[in-house]
């Protein structure tokens, strides 16, 4: 398993190694200065160390007793100096300095390498001319003084960055503090507990995560609720079928003549039917509940009604019921076919089971403006203009009605048609009574229809 | 007797008025709470079977409206929610008892059965009258202990009496108990059954009040 990632670490590290880069620019920045001061200062050293010697060859050769200079000082034998006699013959020398010509003849500045070291060298001749004067140094003195400052200034940030480290964490730790509570709340709930979380006390960078995590909340909450609701709701609606099976059984059972038995057997077994329908109609909507659109493609409006009106045409014309579909353009709309089928089989379902033997149901299938619909009317007693806004919420029966329906198809059509983007009308049909649902497709379907 | 069902569930309806003719009741059965209210307000019954989730109007408005016109009938509730508020809903809105959805026939007759005798002020459970005893339970009727048979019409016209023995019943009361909504009343067809009582049983078991309507004399011992 990839360990998790630590904000913290992440926070740590990034400072240290910030600071880190950045001393270790300075201290880089401060030795190739540091080399060039000393380059100048130490160069003006040399010249000035060759002006004296010449001014003391001169003057004083005759009283010059020793070949070999003395070595004063720790950086002194890095210092080595040569006078010839017209540039040829080696008056004097430094004891370090080998037996050939330091430099060239030329006056100046120049590099030399002598016993593997490198060497600054200054070369002139003194005033009278007679003689040739080198003075060198041992270049690597430079790189070691500038070495030492720059390594002075890093010295500190070798012990000052565990320091560092130790301060940065109780820092950062103390800077987190505020998503770390957030965590622990969140940590805290039960499962149950769907309140939101306080906005009011977390840092602004959090702000997003929590309003993000309140609004989940809130849709699991109702969701949740809707759930429980509709299980109470399905528990209660499956009693009364159940009742009246068993209410039919016990009246077979006491009853005393062959034809009373029989109609209560056969009612009780119709009422088995109804309850396998309501139980179907709850599975469907518990399905369709959880769906979205999904898989969008193009639906043909009317194969799907078609298909719908030849599988429930049979069980109309027993009923008396025609089912009539008038031709027309065919009319496409982005769904899931599957979901269509049902809208569509429901719609149809719905309007056979309330109109009256003999009659005709409608489905229409049009396009205007872009929007295409689909309608189904009956001819059955339709629904009282302050009931309309109901007809669609969960086991609505209407008044008075001699249909057994499970009070679930219409709400299974609006679950659809939100998926789908599409809107619901209920109104009266045409000749003033009946029903007639109209779906309107808003094409192409909105975004986030399915929530 | 005369019960009215109020059930909009088309086959639950349909088996409980079955079943409650078994037991020897005239049932009328309604579908909507609008017309259980009308036929409360016009028709008398010895008991009401109310179901709660009525299209139109609730079985509670009905029983509220009932209760509001002081009406005394006992009334018993179906229904399909079984939190204890829905039955104290239910009760402290009127309701004498309640069955919870799906109920056993037997049981909804018993309870029925219990509601019309403690509304009648009885205690016991067999009506006696002049060495007549009827069990409404068992549909049974002792003569001097000796079973006698009777028509369930024969039986409901002496049960309505003796329930109500000491008490005179007009021609119209005892039709009222007799006859479900809709049903044919044959002219006359009250004293046929009086007549078959008198024959099979004893013939001043059951006093008639001239133009006023018939009587059975309360026990000189109850």
């Amino acid at each position: 398993m990839r360990e998790q990632s630590s904000l913290k670490k992440r926070l740590l590290l990034l400072a240290l190694s910030t600071v880190a880069v950045v001393w270790i620019g300075a201290a880089t920045f401060v030795y190739f200065d540091a080399r060039e001061e000393f380059d100048e200062v130490l160069d003006a050293h040399l010249a000035q160390d060759a002006a004296l010697l010449s001014a003391q060859i001169t003057h004083e050769l005759a009283e010059l007793e020793t070949l070999h200079a003395p070595l004063l000082h720790k950086y002194a034998r890095r210092i080595a100096f040569q006078v010839w006699e017209d540039g040829k013959v080696l008056l004097l020398h430094s004891d370090n300095a080998a037996q050939q010509h330091l430099g060239d003849a030329e006056q100046g500045f120049s590099n030399t390498t002598m016993d593997g070291h490198r060497w600054r060298v200054f070369t002139t001749w003194d005033d009278s001319g007679g003689y040739l004067i080198h003075v060198a140094e041992r270049a690597d003195v430079r790189d070691e003084l500038a070495q030492d400052i720059a390594g002075n200034l890093l010295e500190p940030l070798l012990f000052s960055l565990p320091l560092l480290a130790l301060m940065l964490w109780v820092a950062v730790a103390r800077g987190l503090q505020p998503l770390g509570k957030l965590a622990a709340e969140v940590e805290r709930r039960d499962p149950e507990t769907l309140t939101p979380l306080d906005a009011g006390a977390a840092p602004r960078e959090v702000l997003p995560l929590i309003e993000r995590l309140n609004r989940l909340f809130a849709r699991i909450d109702s969701t949740i609720q809707k759930e429980r609701r509709f299980t109470a709701d399905a528990a209660h609606e499956l009693r009364t079928p159940v009742a009246g099976i068993k209410a039919q059984a016990q009246v077979a059972r006491a009853a005393a003549g062959e034809a009373e038995r029989i109609h209560a057997l056969d009612n009780a077994i119709l009422g088995c039917d109804r309850a396998t329908h309501l139980i179907e109609q709850l599975l469907t909507l518990a399905r369709v509940d959880s769906v979205d659109a999904g898989v969008a493609k193009p639906c043909r409006l009317r194969d799907i009604a078609a298909g719908e009106i030849a599988a429930a045409a049979p069980a109309a014309l027993v009923k008396g019921v025609h089912i009539e579909l008038p031709e027309g353009d065919e009319t496409a709309v982005r769904g899931n076919p599957e979901l269509l089928r049902i809208l569509v089989r429901n719609l149809i379902d719905n309007a056979v089971r309330h109109t009256p033997s003999g009659t005709t149901v409608q489905v229409g299938i049009g396009q205007k403006q872009g929007v295409a619909t689909l309608s189904v009317s009956d001819d059955g007693p339709g629904i009282p203009e302050q009931e309309m806004d109901k007809v669609a919420e969960r086991f609505y029966r209407p008044a008075d009605t001699q249909a057994s329906g499970s009070g679930l198809g219409l709400s299974i059509v609006k679950r659809i048609a939100e998926v789908h983007g599409a809107s619901l009308r209920f109104m009266q049909a045409g000749n003033g009574r009946g029903l007639r649902v109209t779906v309107e497709f808003w094409q192409p379907p909105r975004d986030n229809a399915a929530r | 007797m005369r019960v009215l069902v109020v059930e909009d569930d088309a086959l639950l309806g349909d088996a409980i008025q079955a079943g409650l003719k078994q037991s020897g009741y005239a049932v009328d059965w309604m579908k909507d709470g609008v017309s259980a209210d009308q036929a409360l307000g016009t028709e008398t019954y010895a008991a009401v079977v109310l179901d709660l989730g009525l299209p139109r109007l609730s079985g509670l408005e009905v029983l509220r409206r009932l209760r509001g016109r002081g009406a005394p009938i006992p009334v018993l509730i179906l229904t399909a929610r079984d939190t204890v508020n829905d039955r104290i809903t239910g009760l402290d809105a009127g309701a004498d008892d309640y069955l919870l959805k799906p109920f056993d026939m037997g049981e909804l007759a018993a309870r029925l059965r219990a509601l019309i005798r403690r509304a009648s002020g009885k205690v016991e459970l067999l009506l006696q009258a002049a060495g007549v005893k009827l069990d409404p339970a068992a549909h049974r009727v002792l003569f001097r202990d000796n079973p006698v048979e009777l028509s369930p019409k024969e039986f409901a016209v002496l049960h309505a009496l003796m329930l109500n023995a000491g008490k005179v019943l007009s021609r119209a009361q005892i039709e009222d108990q007799l006859y479900a909504w809709g049903e044919e009343i044959e002219s006359n067809a009250v004293e046929v059954h009086i007549h078959h009582l008198r024959r099979k049983l004893a013939p001043e078991l059951i006093e008639t009040i001239r133009g006023v309507g018939y009587l059975v004399p309360a026990d000189k011992a109850s």
